[in-house]
């Protein structure tokens, strides 16, 4: 556990060194809330549409996204030491395997609290209603700070695989079709045709309801327990992934 | 005209053999139209909507002006590339006319730009979607992206020329990104309201997006077209002239 908190706190330290691999996690979901937020603001009187402001419905799922691209961030550090040859000595020293995965998801969750509390304040700024009192932001936390992990876990998965920086396309694509193919733009029950279905049965949907809850009403067991299920499904699946491609490096 | 000819020829032979630097402005905006369209498909029951058969039909012209841009990005990086490599200074120690570096280029990213429209065109047709303007409207919108293409790969070459990095040029993209999102690309203005609706409506983007979407939503509106063309237009005055800059300030350090 020393090793998994020592590679955590090496990649926190790498944030203000390579700040310009790190701002975009941060600017990403800012414009997108404003875009989103602005352009979209009319969605709201569509028929049975569950928020009464455009901010509301569209700060989760901006504030999920930018956890999840600060957990790619630490996949992309993999690769970057990959290149360096870093990494191969972390590979040759004592440290165990579980211990390079469990650290990087560490920093994932750590790093993620950063767009967190900026998107924290941008809904602040842009009067969101934290509808569910104080524990609206409960939630939201653990929706994106899961997430985060479970993007950390699957761009570290590549960067074990291709181990070059170059993969970022397949990291950062992943996490935004999981995204914009659920209910981020529109509720379920607006949506129709194909997307409805996949939307339906894709586990990033209920990650963003998890989210939702405080902006949109109280927050409840009732409304959280299928949020909580589908992170815990997606960290099993990535984490599975991480570790076989671990174990793929082990026995090149 | 012989200098213009030949590295235009290059620019566009770069394109045919590097595929991997077009792919990804050939699929990006198809995928984000795909979803944007399946998500956003019951909008166009809002009041006040413009009246379209699709959200596809809607959107296409934010498709078609996202792929320009991005291809554009492939202008750019081939200069870079060449500062990169070296064949940069290799053509100034030729006896090749400066401009025509530029020219060869910015060709290139029109052509580009022009067929593009046309592969857009082609892909969301075989998914129904219709130009109310005729085979015509897409041919005048072909011409006017070529022009914002060219305009667009000036601008890159720009940064190219200024700071001689691949991976400059690529980040810059970020920065159009965002002026299309803070436009009317996505939904009507007249459904916007606040310092949003101010944005865009100042934004070029929009006059442009909205003078492209006016003649696949409807027939030919010349107004809506002068209005594209115009700011298409300026984007192209300002990329060559930003990209002549650039070069003789390159020259001259």
């Amino acid at each position: 556990m020393t090793a998994a908190f020592a590679i955590a706190g090496r990649s926190i330290r790498l944030i203000p060194r390579l700040a310009s691999t790190f701002i975009p996690s941060l600017v990403m979901p800012v414009i997108l809330t404003v875009a989103f937020s602005g352009a979209l603001s009319s969605l709201v009187n569509l028929p049975m549409f569950p928020a009464t402001k455009s901010i509301d419905w569209f700060i989760p799922m901006t504030t999920t996204m930018g956890g999840a691209f600060a957990g790619v961030t630490t996949g992309l550090g993999v690769a970057r030491d990959f290149e360096s040859g870093f990494y191969d000595r972390f590979l040759l020293s004592p440290i165990p395997r579980t211990s390079l995965i469990a650290g990087g998801a560490l920093a994932a969750a750590m790093r993620s609290l950063i767009p967190i509390s900026l998107m924290l304040l941008v809904a602040n700024i842009g009067q969101a209603n934290f509808k569910g009192g104080a524990f609206t932001v409960v939630p939201l936390i653990a929706a994106a700070m899961g997430f985060s992990v479970v993007a950390s876990l699957w761009s570290m998965a590549i960067a074990l695989k291709f181990r070059t920086v170059q993969a970022a396309p397949l990291m950062t694509t992943a996490v935004f079709l999981s995204v914009f193919l659920s209910t981020a733009q529109m509720p379920l029950h607006l949506l129709s045709g194909w997307i409805h279905t996949v939307a339906k049965f894709n586990p990033v949907t209920k990650i963003l309801a998890l989210a939702r809850q405080g902006f949109l009403g109280e927050v409840t067991w009732e409304g959280s327990w299928p949020g909580l299920l589908a992170l815990t499904g997606l960290l099993s699946l990535t984490l599975l992934l991480a570790s076989l491609a671990m174990m793929g490096l082990s026995r090149r | 005209m012989k200098h213009y000819g030949a590295l235009a020829a290059r620019a566009i032979r770069n394109i045919i053999r590097q595929p991997t630097a077009i792919i990804p402005a050939l699929l990006f905006p198809l995928m984000f139209q795909t979803m944007t369209a399946a998500a956003m498909g019951n909008s166009t029951r809002l009041r006040g909507f413009p009246a379209v058969d699709s959200f596809v039909q809607f959107s296409f012209a934010t498709t078609i002006i996202q792929g320009a841009i991005f291809g554009s990005t492939a202008a750019g990086s081939a200069l870079a590339a060449d500062i990169e490599g070296g064949f940069f200074e290799r053509l100034l120690s030729s006896p090749v006319r400066r401009t025509a570096i530029i020219v060869g280029q910015v060709s290139g990213a029109a052509l580009l730009g022009f067929f593009m429209t046309w592969f857009f065109y082609g892909v969301t047709a075989m998914f129904g979607l219709e130009a109310e303007s005729g085979l015509q409207g897409v041919l005048a919108v072909s011409l006017v992206i070529a022009l914002l293409a060219a305009g667009m790969g000036g601008v890159m070459c720009s940064f190219a020329l200024w700071t001689g990095s691949r991976e400059a040029v690529e980040g810059s993209f970020p920065m159009f990104f965002v002026l299309i999102f803070m436009s009317s690309a996505f939904f009507p203005r007249n459904l916007m309201e606040g310092w949003f609706k101010s944005v865009t409506s100042i934004n070029p983007i929009s006059h442009l997006i909205e003078g492209v979407r006016a003649q696949i939503i409807g027939p030919f509106d010349a107004g809506a077209m002068t209005r594209a063309l115009a700011v298409a237009a300026a984007a192209f005055v300002l990329g060559v002239g930003l990209s002549l800059l650039a070069l003789r300030k390159r020259l001259a350090g």
